[in-house]
């Protein structure tokens, strides 16, 4: 007991009590690691991978790659919107499921036309549980968490618990067919997205605002932002793009089911996490989220090559959302954990 | 500290604690002896609260000392001060409402109440008003918390700071803050009698803003300012004034606050009038100032200056309607205010005032960034050019409008997130939360001279100063707040500035 205090580390761990001891040292090893690793680590399992599965590395095979991520990236994109707010949206997946089922049941009168309007109620749904979070004022995880099961209630009621298949092909010929016979649609319209969400975040009043509420929300609030409209907004993009992840779901089987999407949103949550987005808010980045489906989805093929049983997945997810969090949560924030 | 004291039983011996842009402590030496009455004053941002926190572990000074009856301790929390004998009531209540008074008090510390990790309540009961009888505090050990009023919750809370003596072999060190902001009169005796009687058993460092109560309890005076302690003063030869004036530091030039830019003349149209703007459920204020006028609000914490400040700008539970230049405007929260040409600048800047890993641009562009666009898109050329302009003009040292702003020195940063505002086409009212807390002296200077053009410019002022001498020094007339209501209303032109004094009586 008897030490001078020129040295403030504490041998019994617990110097996260005061954010301001944490060395700087330490932070910086951090944050750079938070900024490469995903990157470090796909290139890593790609080259793992191919060294075990010669034709990985070709084109055809990569864009095939592509082609399977297409639903989950374009399911996190919006996610991430959401997380980057400081909120958190769960309702994604089932909301994809139910938006496959309303496609299903749509495109027979509607033909091609369903997949947008079928976006558009996904963006309306995610649009009242943003209401419902800023102007009730419930937890944004209690809501989406609700909402959860209400979407995935709806999904089921709607396709009485079955499958819905769909003949007609030329309606989903959008999402299913391939550019130049060589780059699959799904690809290029998930590209589009990220890409026109990336600008929207870089460049308009809206992104900035994303951000500032994340990592600032009394800051943003009483420097006069919009905060209430930013989160549903967010909310309904987040809605749009479950969406357009059940539509090219839909575009992949050919059918619409009550659980297409329903094992996305652990691997989807964990994309975002290993992709370097801090669970609480303002750091983070689309590019990212990308980065990190990549990832989930090498480790999926890689288990397989393994030989690994897929039930061994969920714990894989469980462990590395729990990992990644814990490098990415910004614990000067936090007063209480709850 | 050289000659080791046999009496000082706690000590912080050149202590210094930095936040980004702040220095919360700056070579703080304070010793408190045995069964002594130690009053700490100084005025915000002058280090109390983060000495005391060190006293109990919860902050951790980058230098200095800190000694335990002539030991050097390096505290890791609380817990680690309690077993040490030192222990903190604190200024917001830290008692569990829905347990009993015995369980509160002993909470942590049950000893033989404990058995099996099951209450043994009688045993439990009999600890507990054990100690309530030995501090003479008539209140029941096995009621609800919740049932008590809350001056008899501060008595618990005492009792069971006092609890603590049970782990120790030495007597206890209790701190107690600002243990009077909400009591009433005779309240506050009660208090003062348990206190000197604590004072047969142990050492007790009170801390509070009323400058009469301090030297009526205490038996010596620590004046703290600027993260240090500036004077030792023996309470039964000196009085209130001399206090104050050693709180608020020597009367700097009034070049300081640049006073020659102070224009008197006024128009006597109404830029903004208050009315029935509520502090507190059951009071309210109403006012006016003028364009190009500074008004001070002054008044002790818990006053409602705060609530006035915030209600201005919107910040309030419920609506608050103000006429502005004579249209009456609803302000539903601050971005209704932000609309209308109301500005703010909260006091506490690293949370409420900037958002500090965005840039130096970012962070100035932030309430206007709709000024700025082309289309649904930034002009982020437009938007750079504007902030260079300021950054200019304001002088702000920063590497690049792209450099974080958490990075920027203190009175930087709040150069940033007051020049926010005057990115606005049509700032009519600002509205300044001690704008220059934890800035050194020259940012104060420069927040002083930015101040007094906006006031040229006919923008009204509405100023919470950090000391009073800033809120006489800046202000063409000082709000005096108490309890939730105007109690006075004094006039400050240049060449008849008032004394401290005169407003002191009215806040107190």
């Amino acid at each position: 007991m008897s030490t001078l205090l020129e040295h403030p580390e504490h041998p019994d761990g617990r110097a996260e009590t005061d954010a301001h001891e944490t060395g700087s040292r330490v932070r910086r090893w951090r944050r750079q690691t938070i900024r490469f690793m995903p990157i470090v680590v796909f290139v890593v399992l790609l080259l793992a991978i191919s060294s075990q599965v010669p034709g990985m590395l070709t084109t055809r095979s990569l864009l095939t790659m592509a082609d399977s991520a297409a639903p989950l990236v374009a399911l996190s994109i919006g996610a991430t919107l959401v997380i980057l707010c400081g909120a958190i949206d769960l309702s994604t997946a089932a909301l994809a499921s139910l938006s496959s089922v309303l496609l299903a049941l749509w495109i027979p009168s509607m033909g091609a036309w369903a997949a947008i309007v079928v976006i558009l109620v996904a963006g309306a749904a995610g649009a009242l549980q943003g209401v419902v979070y800023v102007v009730f004022k419930v937890p944004s995880f209690v809501v989406t968490l609700g909402g959860m099961a209400l979407w995935s209630g709806l999904a089921l009621v709607f396709s009485n618990a079955g499958s819905l298949p769909v003949s007609d092909l030329d309606a989903l010929s959008w999402g299913s067919g391939k550019m130049g016979g060589l780059v699959p649609h799904s690809v290029v319209v998930t590209g589009l997205v990220v890409a026109l969400v990336i600008v929207a975040m870089l460049l308009t009043p809206f992104g900035r605002s994303v951000r500032a509420i994340g990592y600032g929300e009394s800051a943003a609030r009483l420097a006069g932002l919009p905060v209430g409209a930013v989160k549903i907004a967010a909310l309904t993009l987040s809605g749009m793009t479950s969406g357009l992840a059940g539509a090219l779901l839909v575009a992949q089987t050919f059918s619409g089911s009550s659980t297409l999407a329903g094992g996305l949103l652990l691997p989807s949550l964990a994309a975002i996490v290993i992709g370097g987005t801090a669970i609480t808010g303002g750091f983070g980045g689309l590019m990212r989220t990308v980065v990190g489906v990549l990832i989930i989805v090498l480790l999926r093929s890689g288990l397989g090559l393994i030989g690994l049983d897929p039930g061994v997945e969920p714990v894989l997810y469980g462990v590395l959302i729990i990992g990644a969090i814990s490098l990415t949560i910004d614990r000067s924030r936090l007063a209480v954990l709850k | 500290m050289n000659a080791p004291d046999a009496d000082v039983v706690l000590a912080a011996d050149g202590l210094v604690k930095r936040y980004p842009g702040t220095v919360a402590l700056d070579g703080m030496s304070v010793t408190v002896r045995r069964h002594e009455i130690l009053g700490l004053v100084g005025e915000n941002g002058a280090g109390k609260s983060t000495l005391l926190k060190s006293f109990v572990g919860l902050v951790r000074p980058d230098h200095g000392r800190l000694l335990v009856r002539g030991a050097p301790v390096a505290l890791r929390g609380v817990q680690h001060a309690n077993a040490l004998g030192i222990a903190m009531v604190y200024q917001e209540q830290s008692l569990v409402p829905n347990l009993t008074v015995a369980e509160n008090i002993l909470l942590g510390s049950e000893g033989r109440s404990v058995r099996g990790g099951w209450y043994r309540w009688k045993p439990l009961f009999a600890a507990a008003q054990r100690h309530l009888d030995r501090l003479q505090i008539d209140v029941d050990a096995a009621a609800r918390t919740d049932t008590l009023t809350f001056a008899q919750r501060q008595m618990v809370e005492i009792a069971k700071a006092m609890a603590i003596e049970e782990r120790t072999q030495a007597e206890p060190v209790i701190l107690l803050d600002e243990p009077t902001s909400v009591l009433e009169a005779q309240e506050v005796e009660r208090l003062f009698e348990h206190v000197r009687h604590l004072r047969e058993r142990a050492s007790v460092v009170f801390v509070s803003h009323r400058l009469d109560e301090v030297l009526a309890l205490s038996d010596r005076v620590h004046v703290l300012r600027g993260g240090r302690s500036v004077a030792e003063v023996n309470p039964q030869q000196a009085d209130v004034a001399e206090l104050h004036s050693l709180l608020v530091g020597h009367a700097s030039p009034d070049s300081h606050y640049h006073l020659e830019q102070q224009d008197d003349a006024v128009p006597t149209q109404r830029r903004l009038v208050v009315s029935g703007l509520a502090t507190t459920t059951r009071t309210a204020v109403s006012f006016s100032a003028a364009p190009g006028e500074v008004v001070a609000l002054a008044g002790v914490e818990g006053s409602g200056r705060e609530a006035v400040a915030r209600g201005i700008f919107g910040d309030a539970a419920r609506t608050v309607t103000l006429t502005l230049d004579g249209k009456t405007v609803a302000l539903r929260n601050p971005r209704r205010a932000s609309r209308h040409g109301i500005g703010f600048v909260p006091a506490e800047r690293r949370t409420d005032g900037m958002i500090a890993p965005l840039s130096v641009a970012e962070n100035m562009s932030l309430s206007h960034v709709r000024e700025f666009c082309r289309g649904p898109f930034v002009d982020v050329r437009a938007e750079r050019k504007a902030v260079r302009r300021w950054v200019d003009r304001l002088g702000i040292k920063t590497p690049g409008l792209s450099t974080p702003i958490g990075a920027l020195s203190g009175g930087n940063q709040q150069k940033v997130t007051l020049a926010r505002w005057l990115l606005s086409p049509d700032l009519r009212v600002l509205v300044l939360d001690h704008p220059t807390r934890g800035l050194d002296v020259g940012a104060k200077s420069e927040v002083y001279r930015l101040i007094r053009d906006l006031a040229a410019q006919g923008c009204t002022v509405i100023l919470i100063a950090d000391t009073l001498e800033e809120a006489i020094a800046m202000s063409h007339r000082v709000l005096v707040l108490k309890d939730g209501e105007i109690r006075a209303e004094i006039p400050a032109p240049a060449d008849h500035k008032p004394a401290p004094v005169d407003i002191v009586r009215a806040m107190v």
